[in-house]
Formats: C-alpha cells, sequence, structure tokens
C-alpha cells in the first residue's frame, strides 16, 4: 500500500513538475515575445531614429541660433559647433550603433531586468536611472489607485452582494439606471470636478499631490495629501463603480439562482451562510482573477487622469517616455508589466487548483 | 463582523476625506503693508504707469517667498489665476482663447513678448526636377519670390493667431534695433511684398512654362502630362495648420493640386530634416523660429536663415543660394564692414536678396503673453517675456507692498539636474534658478543693453575702424591703432600642471586683439555673501576663469568629451585675461571679435565680467567651495556635471539639489573639510588660504545640514525647499543681498510711446505742408531725452517710397514734419500716405502711425 501511495505522489509530483515547467517556459516565451514587440514598436521599427536624428538637428540648429556666445563666431566657426554638437547628441542617445544591435541589447538588459539609464528622462530627484524613476512614481500611483483600486474592488462586492439580496429595490434600480454613467472615463469626471469644486468653488485643489510649500509636520502633510485626493478619487468612483457593481451584481444573481442555492434555501439554511458558502465560493476564482488584474493594472496608472490631476504617478512618466520616445523607460515599465502579469496568471493556476477541487492536473499534462 | 469593519472603514475614509477638504484651500501668507501706503483696492490694469517706488530699507527681493509649482498648460494656467491659486505664469502664450480671458477679466494682468517666435514657410529647394522626374516649382526663386505676393499675411496673421500675431515679411524682427534702423528701408520692401494675388499668379505662370509645365483644361498645372502635386508639410500643433492650409488653399487657386500632410513635428521632422531633397518627400513646410533675447546685431540673421550654413538639416544644407547673396550673408555674419555706412548700404542689398530669392518666406511674428495676477508687477523682457527676464526676481513684487509670498508655476519642475557647470539649462528650471543667482551686469529688458549690476564701470578699448558703439554711460569705449595682449596675460590653461599658459608662452612672437574689455568692481565687492555666508573672494572669479579651459582639456581630473566644442568656438577669439588689481577687482580681457555695442560685447559673453555666474548651461553661480565635491565626485566617476559624460560612465549627472547625488556629494564634502582640500592647487593657492577653506566647507556643512541641498547663489532669494516628488521648490527672500530691493524698479513697465500725428487733408503738389506730431505716455508729453528720433517716410499713390526725413523738436511731446516743395513735387496725384516712426531710446520697439492725404495740382 505504500508503495502505491508513494507510487501515486510520485506519479502527482513528475505531472505537476511537468505542468510548471511547461507553463513556466511558455510564459517565459510570451514575456520575450511581448517584449520585443514592445521594443520594436516603440522604436517604430527603427524609425524612431530617424525622428531623434531629426530633433537633435531642429534643437542644436535653435540652440545655436539662442546660444548668445556664439555670436562671437564665424559662420563657418558655429557650423563646425553645430556639428560637434549633433554627433555627441546622437552618440549620447546611442544613434551611433545600429539599431538591432540596440534592440538585442535592450532585450537582454529588460529581461534580466537590468533596466539601465533613461535616454531624456530623470527622476524628479534628478536620476536617470529607470530603476529610480519607476521606484518614485510608484508610490503616488499605488497611494492615490491603489486605495481607490483596492477600496472599490471591495465596495463594489459589498454592494453589489446586497444588491444581488435585494433584487428589484429601490437601490438596486438606482445602480441600475447609473451604471451607464459609468461609460465615461474617469479623466472626463475629473475635469467637471475641478472646474465645479477648485475653480468655481475655491475648496479643493486644482491637482498635484500636495501643497506648495509642502507642510512641515505629518498631520499636516496628511491632511493634505488627503485633500489633493478627494476629487481624482471621486472621479474614479464616479466612472467605476455604478458599472462594476452592476456587473457584479448580475454574476452573483447568476449564481444565486443555481439549484444548489435553492436547495441551501429549501434546507432553510441561514442568508449569510448561503452568500459564503454557497454564492461566494464558486465565484472566488472569478473574484480573485478580477482582483489580480486590477493589481496589476494600478501598477501602471492611469495616463490620463494623471495629466488632468497633474498627478506625479507611473502614468504621467509613460506619458513622458512616449513624448520623449524614451525607449528604455517605456520598455522598462514593459517589462516589469510582462513579468508581473506572467508570475500572476502563474500563480492563479495554483490558486484556482485550491479553491475549485475540479481543476486538476491531468494526466496528459495541461489542465482541466 | 465583517460587514460592520467594512462599514466602520468606509465611514472612517469618508470622515477623514470631509475633514481634509474642511481645512480649506492653501492661501499665500499675507504681504506686510507698507507704512503709510494704502491698502490695494482696484486692481491696476496691465497698461497703468509703474507704481511709484518708495524708498525702502529692504534688501534683495521684494518678496519673502517664491514658490513655484507645474502648470503644463496656459489655459489650466489661467483659471487657476482667476480662481486665485496662483499668481503669476512666467511662461509665454500665443493662445488666444487664454488671452481672451486674461484681457477681459479685471483682476488679472499680463505683459507682451514682440516676435518672440516668428512663422513661415520653408521650400525644399532641389530642381528643377526630382529624381523620379517630378518637377518642383520651388526651385525656382521667383516661384518661391511670388509666394510672398501670393500671402495675405495680414489675414494670416489675424485668423491664425489673432491679436497676439503680427505680419511679418523680413527676417528682421520688429523688436530688434536693426529693423529701427533700416525701416527706410524695410518699410518699402514690405510694402513692395505685401499680398498681390494677380501679381503672384502671372509671376508663378511665367515660370511654369518657363519650366516646361502647362496649365490643363482643368485649370490645373500639368508636367510630362502629369498633374504637379505639391506635398505640403503643415505642422498640426499650433496657428502653423492654418498657415498651411491658407497657402494649399491659394496654391490651389492659382493651378496646383496639394497633398496636405498635416502631423505632428515628430512625424514631419524626418521628412524636412532628414529626407534628401532630391527625392522629392515635400515640397513646402510650415517652420517656427524663436528668439530668447533681444538682438541688437542682425546681421547675422541672413546668414543664419537663408544659406546651407543656416543649420544641417538636409532641407537647409540643400539651400541654393546666389554668389553674391551667399557672400554677403557671411560677411554680414562675420561683421566684416568697415564702417555703419558700409553695413547698410550690405543690409539693403541684403533684405533685397533675401526676399528674391526666398529660401523662406516669412509670414508672421507671433507674440506671447504672460498672465499674472492685477496686484503683481514684475519686468518683462520685450522679446523673452517673463521667465528669460534677467529682472523678473529683482521686479517682482505685490504693489504698494512689502513682502508676501508669489505662486509661480512652471511648465513642468525638476525636469533634470542642477549643478554649477553643466546642469540642466532648460526654461523651466532657469526660471528658479535666475531668483537665485546675481550677476556682474544684467539685460536691459525694453533695449537689449546691459546694466551694471555687481559691477561698477568697464572700458573698452577697439582697433580703430570697428564700428563699435556705447550707449550707456557705465561703459567708456575706446579706440587705437593696436591692442597688445601683455605676455603675462592668461591665455589658456595647463591641466595637467593646473596652471595658466601665459601669453608669452602660447605666442611667444607676441598676440594683438582686437579689443579689451577693462571691468571695475566697486571696493565692497567682497562683503558679498553667498547663501551660506561665506564672502565672495577672488578665488571664486578665478575658479570661474579655470572653468572654461580646464573640463575640455584631455589631462584634466574631469575632462568632458562635451566640452570641448564650446572651449575650441571661444579659443578662436580669446587671447587672454589679466587680474590687475585684487582690491579693488580690476580684470582686462582681450579678444578677438567685437559688437555694435560695447555694453552687449561685456554682457553677452562669458568673458565680459568674469562674475563667477555660469550662464552658458544652467543659471547657476560657481562657488569654488560647492564646486568641489562636484569636482571630486566626478574625478572618482562617481558622478558626471554634464548629461554626455554621465551616460558615458554609466553615473548619475551631479545634482546639487535632491536625489542620490546628495549623498555623493556629501561624502566628498566631508572629505574636502578634512583635508582643507583647494581645488586647482597650484594656481589656486594664490588666491585662498587653507583659512579660507576651511571657513567655507564648515558654513557650506551647515547650510547642506539645514537644507539639504548644495545650491548656493548670491542672488536676492536662496534655495530653501525641493520638494521633488510633490512637485514644488520653494525660494526665500535673501536678507543679506547687497542692493536695495527698488534697484531695478524703474523697469516695472516699458515705456512704450504713443504717436499721434494730424495735418492737411490736402496737399497741393510742389508746395511746403507742415505735419503736427504729438508723443505721449499716459496722457503726458514723453520725454525728448528718451526719444532717439522720429523719422518718416513719404509715399506716393503707388505706394512708392519718394522721400524721407525726420521730424523736429516744437516742444516737449510735439514734433513737426515739414514736407518741402521739393518733397511734395515728387507725389503723383492721388492718396499719398505719409508714415511717422517713434523710435525711443528707452524701448526697441518702434512704434509707427500713418497719415493719409489726398495730392493735388
Amino acid at each position: 500500500m505504500a508503495n502505491i501511495a508513494y507510487s501515486q505522489r510520485s506519479s502527482t509530483f513528475k505531472r505537476v513538475a511537468v505542468y510548471i515547467t511547461g507553463r513556466l517556459v511558455m510564459m517565459f516565451a510570451t514575456v520575450v515575445i511581448g517584449v520585443f514587440l514592445t521594443i520594436l514598436i516603440a522604436n517604430m521599427g527603427g524609425y524612431v531614429d530617424e525622428i531623434q536624428r531629426g530633433i537633435i538637428r531642429e534643437d542644436v540648429s535653435q540652440a545655436a541660433n539662442q546660444n548668445l556666445s556664439l555670436r562671437s563666431l564665424t559662420s563657418e566657426e558655429r557650423m563646425h559647433w553645430v556639428n560637434e554638437q549633433i554627433i555627441l547628441r546622437e552618440k549620447q542617445l546611442g544613434l551611433d550603433k545600429p539599431f538591432m544591435v540596440r534592440a538585442v541589447k535592450f532585450m537582454k538588459d529588460a529581461l534580466t531586468l537590468n533596466l539601465g539609464r533613461a535616454q531624456r528622462m530623470t527622476s524628479d530627484k534628478g536620476s536617470q536611472m529607470v530603476r529610480d524613476i519607476i521606484l518614485e512614481r510608484l508610490p503616488p500611483t499605488l497611494i492615490l489607485f491603489g486605495i481607490s483600486g483596492l477600496l472599490l474592488f471591495v465596495v463594489e462586492i459589498w454592494i453589489a452582494l446586497g444588491l444581488s439580496r435585494h433584487y428589484g429595490g429601490f437601490w438596486d434600480k438606482l445602480f441600475v439606471f447609473l451604471a451607464p454613467a459609468s461609460t465615461s472615463p474617469a479623466w472626463f469626471y475629473g475635469i467637471f470636478l475641478i472646474l465645479i469644486f477648485a475653480a468655481m468653488l475655491g475648496i479643493l485643489p486644482f491637482g498635484g499631490m500636495m501643497d506648495a510649500p509642502v507642510p512641515d509636520n505629518w498631520v499636516d502633510y496628511t491632511l493634505s495629501l488627503l485633500r489633493h485626493m478627494i476629487l481624482p478619487l471621486v472621479a474614479v468612483t464616479l466612472s467605476q463603480i455604478f458599472l462594476n457593481t452592476y456587473n457584479w451584481r448580475t454574476f452573483f444573481l447568476i449564481y444565486s439562482n443555481e439549484d444548489y442555492v435553492e436547495m441551501a434555501k429549501a434546507k432553510g439554511l441561514p442568508s449569510r451562510v448561503i452568500e459564503r458558502e454557497y454564492i461566494m465560493r464558486p465565484t472566488l476564482p472569478t473574484i480573485i482573477t478580477s482582483f489580480a488584474l486590477t493589481l496589476i493594472g494600478l501598477w501602471q496608472g492611469f495616463i490620463i487622469m494623471e495629466t488632468v490631476f497633474n498627478w506625479p504617478g507611473m502614468g504621467r512618466a509613460y506619458f513622458q517616455a512616449v513624448q520623449f520616445f524614451d525607449v528604455p523607460v517605456i520598455v522598462g515599465m514593459t517589462v516589469i508589466n510582462a513579468y508581473m502579469l506572467a508570475i500572476t496568471m502563474f500563480i492563479l493556476d495554483f490558486i484556482y487548483a485550491i479553491l475549485d477541487p475540479r481543476v486538476q492536473v491531468a494526466n496528459q499534462g495541461g489542465n482541466q | 463582523m465583517s460587514r460592520k469593519l467594512i462599514t466602520f472603514f468606509s465611514l472612517l475614509v469618508v470622515t477623514v476625506l470631509v475633514l481634509a477638504a474642511c481645512q480649506g484651500p492653501a492661501t499665500a501668507p499675507q504681504a506686510t503693508a507698507l507704512p503709510g501706503a494704502p491698502e490695494p483696492t482696484t486692481p491696476a490694469p496691465s497698461n497703468t504707469l509703474p507704481t511709484e517706488v518708495p524708498d525702502t530699507g529692504r534688501m534683495g527681493g521684494w518678496l519673502d517667498t517664491l514658490v513655484f509649482t507645474s502648470i503644463d498648460q496656459i489655459a489650466d494656467a489661467v483659471t487657476q489665476l482667476k480662481a486665485d491659486a496662483l499668481d503669476i505664469y512666467p511662461f509665454g502664450s500665443e493662445n488666444s482663447d487664454a488671452f481672451q480671458t486674461t484681457a477681459s477679466d479685471p483682476n488679472l494682468a499680463y505683459t507682451v513678448a514682440i516676435g518672440n517666435a516668428v512663422d513661415g514657410f520653408m521650400f525644399n529647394p532641389a530642381g528643377p526636377t526630382f529624381t523620379d522626374g517630378r518637377l518642383n516649382p520651388f526651385s525656382n526663386p521667383k516661384v518661391r519670390e511670388a509666394i510672398n505676393w501670393l500671402i495675405d499675411r495680414n489675414y494670416v496673421a489675424q485668423e491664425a493667431i489673432g491679436a497676439l500675431g503680427q505680419p511679418q515679411t523680413v527676417v528682421i524682427v520688429s523688436t530688434f534695433p536693426d529693423y529701427v534702423r533700416y525701416a527706410d528701408i524695410i518699410r518699402p520692401l514690405e510694402v513692395k511684398y505685401s499680398y498681390n494675388l494677380e501679381k503672384a499668379k502671372a509671376a508663378i505662370s511665367t515660370e511654369m512654362e518657363a519650366m516646361g509645365a502647362t496649365m490643363g483644361s482643368d485649370g490645373k498645372w500639368q508636367f510630362n502630362g502629369e498633374p504637379v502635386v505639391l506635398i505640403g508639410l503643415i505642422r498640426s500643433e499650433d496657428a502653423r495648420t492654418f498657415m498651411g492650409n491658407y497657402l494649399s488653399d491659394q496654391l490651389e487657386n492659382i493651378g496646383f493640386t496639394v497633398d496636405r500632410q498635416v502631423r505632428t513635428r515628430t512625424e514631419l521632422s524626418p521628412i524636412w530634416g532628414r529626407s534628401i531633397p532630391e527625392n522629392g518627400e515635400w515640397h513646402f513646410y510650415t517652420g517656427g523660429w524663436g528668439y530668447n533675447s533681444i538682438a541688437r546685431n542682425s546681421s547675422n540673421l541672413f546668414d543664419g536663415y537663408y544659406t546651407p550654413r543656416a543649420g544641417s538639416t538636409t532641407a537647409e544644407q540643400g539651400y541654393v543660394v546666389s554668389p553674391e547673396f551667399d557672400q554677403l550673408a557671411m560677411d554680414l555674419a562675420n561683421n566684416k564692414y568697415s564702417d555703419m555706412n558700409e553695413r547698410r548700404e550690405m543690409f539693403a542689398r541684403a533684405l533685397e536678396l533675401s526676399l528674391q530669392e526666398s529660401q523662406i518666406v516669412w509670414v508672421a511674428g507671433v507674440n506671447q503673453f504672460y498672465p499674472r495676477n492685477a496686484n503683481l508687477q514684475v519686468s518683462s523682457d520685450m522679446v523673452a517675456g517673463v521667465a528669460q527676464s534677467s529682472l523678473y526676481p529683482y521686479t517682482l513684487r505685490w504693489i504698494d507692498q512689502e513682502g508676501g509670498t508669489a505662486r509661480l508655476a512652471n511648465q513642468g519642475i525638476l525636469t533634470g539636474a542642477w549643478n554649477p557647470v553643466s546642469g540642466q539649462n532648460w526654461v523651466q528650471e532657469v526660471v528658479v534658478q535666475k531668483a537665485t543667482v546675481d550677476d556682474g551686469v544684467l539685460a536691459d529688458p525694453y533695449t537689449g543693453l546691459y546694466w551694471p549690476q555687481r559691477i561698477e564701470r568697464a572700458e573698452v578699448t577697439t582697433v580703430e575702424g570697428l564700428p563699435m558703439t556705447k550707449t550707456l554711460d557705465w561703459v567708456d569705449l575706446q579706440f587705437t591703432s593696436e591692442i597688445v595682449v601683455p605676455a603675462d596675460a592668461w591665455a589658456d590653461w595647463d591641466a595637467a600642471k593646473q596652471e595658466f599658459i601665459l601669453a608669452s608662452e602660447k605666442y611667444p612672437s607676441g598676440a594683438t586683439a582686437l579689443t579689451k574689455i577693462t571691468v571695475y568692481y566697486p571696493s565692497d565687492l567682497w562683503n558679498v555673501k553667498w547663501h551660506d555666508g561665506s564672502n565672495i573672494s577672488v578665488g571664486d572669479f578665478v575658479n570661474n576663469i579655470i572653468r572654461l579651459f580646464d573640463r575640455a582639456k584631455p589631462e584634466s581630473a574631469i575632462f568632458d568629451e562635451a566640452a570641448v566644442p564650446t572651449y575650441e568656438s571661444m579659443m578662436t577669439y580669446f587671447k587672454g585675461v589679466k587680474i590687475v588689481s585684487t582690491d579693488p577687482l580690476i580684470i582686462e580681457t582681450y579678444v578677438d571679435t567685437y559688437d555694435l555695442d560695447a555694453e552687449v560685447l561685456i554682457g553677452q559673453n562669458a568673458f565680459g565680467t568674469w562674475f563667477p555666474t555660469n550662464r552658458t548651461n544652467a543659471w547657476s553661480s560657481f562657488s569654488w567651495h560647492s564646486f568641489v565635491p562636484g569636482y571630486l565626485a566626478e574625478e572618482n566617476r562617481e558622478l558626471s556635471f554634464s548629461e554626455e559624460k554621465s551616460t558615458s560612465l554609466n553615473v548619475n549627472w551631479t545634482h546639487y539639489i535632491d536625489g542620490p547625488s546628495l549623498e555623493i556629494l556629501k561624502k566628498y564634502l566631508d572629505q574636502a573639510e578634512k583635508d582643507t582640500y583647494i581645488p586647482y592647487s597650484p594656481t589656486l593657492s594664490q588666491f585662498i588660504t587653507p583659512d579660507e577653506a576651511g571657513q567655507r566647507y564648515g558654513n557650506l556643512q551647515a547650510w547642506y545640514a539645514k537644507h539639504n541641498h548644495f545650491w548656493i547663489g548670491t542672488g536676492p532669494y536662496y534655495l530653501d525647499q525641493v520638494n521633488s516628488v510633490e512637485g514644488s521648490i520653494v525660494t526665500r527672500h535673501f536678507a543679506d543681498f547687497p542692493d536695495p530691493a527698488n534697484k531695478w524698479d524703474r523697469f516695472g513697465e516699458p515705456m512704450l510711446p504713443v504717436l499721434d500725428a494730424a495735418g492737411p487733408a490736402k496737399v497741393s503738389s510742389g508746395k511746403e505742408a507742415t505735419f503736427d506730431v504729438l508723443v505721449s505716455y499716459k496722457d503726458a508729453p514723453y520725454p525728448s531725452s528718451y526719444l532717439d528720433s522720429i523719422p518718416f517716410l513719404l509715399y506716393d499713390a503707388e505706394g512708392t517710397l519718394v522721400d524721407k526725413g525726420t521730424a523736429e523738436f516744437v516742444t516737449e511731446g510735439q514734433y513737426a514734419i515739414q514736407l518741402t516743395a521739393d518733397m511734395t513735387a515728387k507725389l503723383k496725384e492721388g492718396t499719398a500716405q505719409l508714415e511717422i516712426i517713434a523710435v525711443s531710446n528707452v524701448i526697441s520697439v518702434p512704434v509707427f502711425t500713418r497719415v493719409t492725404f489726398v495730392v493735388g495740382q
């Protein structure tokens, strides 16, 4: 018996190991392809080099016209200065090397998480390391969108459960009625909220994350931060809560009508037990997947929202990187996102197996 | 339980948010009213007289605090100004909606910078045919010239830019002194090249037929059986979209087919700037150019815009220029004229040729406005506006008040590293840095001349025959037959020995220079303090001189190839510098260059006064002791002053005010303090004592402990807070600044004259006529001492310039123009025009007025 049990355990372990290895290889291949495509797209297949060269020439010519000290030079000396500046700037951006050589280096660095240095951007603290730029912008994004994302997620599910229990009631009808309001993006609400509460009423700030000068004690600092978070939080809430709640409520309603739920009700089980054991439990994989993807989404920030509210987060950094054609920053942010997505998917496979006994690694590999 | 928790948590969050909202908006601290001064009741509109500046015991800047934040868009800035959430937006814009909003709000004021951007058309010069056989009409200079008649500049300026636009026909901007100097040449050209569709059509038709094109039955030009399709590259971001579409419409009206490619700068740049012109990827491009100061000498503009030396784009490199114009442009750029008369003749011909060949057709000058709270006063440069005005930190003040806070917003903030050698020099940074630095001389925002700030006076000696002049009393200009560079002048730098190379060593057979500048500093110069409390010393000046050489030398510990081009450029004219006396400080500089204005020669160049302010990169002060930590960090390859070298070393760009650089800089400050380190010791030890070194490092340590950065200057404000992530910078009043706060307040507002003229409605040909001219400012006579002259131009009924002259002084504010019998005899019957120009010597903008009258027998 012990041998059979050992053999079964060994077989299971082997199947899991093969499965894990296969998944890891597949996900790594996906990441590699994704990152390489990002490099190609961010560089427009190498055309960005031409754009950069054109802009450098334009900028240097303009700088030469505006540089007062060059007015003491003859026109030939001025041209000499211009040409030397162009060579220096092209070298600084790596344009003295062929695109494919740089693309391979980008790829290698990205996959090894050596994010390198930005070409044009610096962090607010003056560092050119992509790592520093990302690490600096991450906390503001997490503070604002982490709070709003997590809070909304919990609140939406909480309200949705309530609505599903009181299907057809006043609040249910109200949320159904307001659901289309969430088709407008958060920045759209943001603009109106700024106009009303900052421009007209003057009771809340236009944007940014802190008063200037920055308060010198933590109480005022925290209050100032919260004050600056109000409008973006409200904007995000208005743009998401109705539709998401409506979706979750519909989702729960579907599960609420399953036969086993009806059976539980017929058995006279308390509604909280039914909710927790018969509705929430089977919907957990979906909820957790949604939660995990929400977490990953938070990391990228919200480009337009952060721009509207002048919020110094990841979204604005992304926007600036695209504006500057700062490929290392774009690739750096993308590769981290790709890794996080891959790792999340990988972990979710196990969570599904734990939460749902129907999910298991099949004998032929692959999962069911 | 969990439901209660969630409910509680939700209520807690809502409560906190509500409480936070109740905190109320951030308000600026209230300014202190001057004793006896009335409280401001009504905001001052933009065109009021400068407030009379009371005597004050206050030193340095008028304000207590300047708070800089970031707002990207002018529309947002104006909204915040209206809501009193912002006090001034020092970045200009031509956005007409935002301008109208500002202009219509009595609580807001604004200044306008004239012509700091200029829009026009660039043309692909290749041809007459491209490599694939297509015709390029713009290869023909006569077609390009005809474009001047094809476009209605007044219409484009008004429709595309609105109130902030003005037509522009020639390369010289109307705020530049050369425009006024040569107005009698320029104005007739502007008339000649004004809108005339029929003339344009006829000229282009003639040339098209000469090039082998035919007009098809459909009214479209054809070449070799194919329609002539012109590819127009039209910028999509600003008024140039309208401009490009307008030209396209006009070209289509006369038979061309236009392929309009309306795209952004980054999309179009590779096409016009990098493609081979002969491949014909484009025909015309809507270009834009900018100026950051009043150009007192415009003679380099022809070379800098119309010739292959204009720039390094393939479009500019491909310019085809007639040999005469090419030589003329180069000679003007190199100031090769013996006197102002010859220069005038050269300008006249160059202006004529520039329109005949029209490598660029100018369309509109773009004025920009700078909005602010109406109770705030500031001097704004006529061309560069507020952000780049040298005087803005000295003049920014609440009207009738001392102290207080001003909230300024930048278009972005902390965009790069700050350091005293080669830091970020974007205007977003410069506007803050300028508040923290002082200089030897400061630019007059209205004339482009320079005024002494830290220096007392200067002498300029130049060789006879050079057309140099001077305007202001602080400069003494002399002419001599020869200027010999003294043997003991410092002519270069030996980075290995860390010693200056003397003129006698660099030029064994002796050297001469075209110009010698001698600057005299006042005897109390050494009382000037750096923000950390150290007194400025001669070591700062000598270290500043070394800075211009050392980094370009391969033997230097901080060699940087990025510094080489600037050094090489400087060495083409630099001959030597000599410290004649250290108390008071007197410095002689010998150079092989000159300028039309002696004041500009001193103010515009790094060698002018040698005051330790670095204006070539970041606007930074250059104290030798704050330079040391960065020097040692670069020597040890942990940081680098320049962005280029930091990239090649893969280290951080030295940042004196925040980030990972601070820890490294602190480490080297500790080391320097411990070793009582004197940089470039073989030389600077002659000027810096170990006691001074120890004291200075101690001061900097205390400064760093208090402010957490290494940025010190001698300016009217010191850098107090750097809030990188929160996005704000705070500077505060520097009480030890040596000058009173009202020193520069006479530049609060430009004295732009108002010109009125009246005369007879009818003039008989061959008979004398008199016209009265009134010049005023705020309804008071314009002081004659501020007026340079009042020239007039006389046009006949066909718009031809027939004569010119100057109005005569009658009494203060009143002048008379006497048209002699000879003058009126030149006028044909019809409606003639008298154009009168007021030329002030305190503001470079000329003011025009016109009087029409009927000419009869």
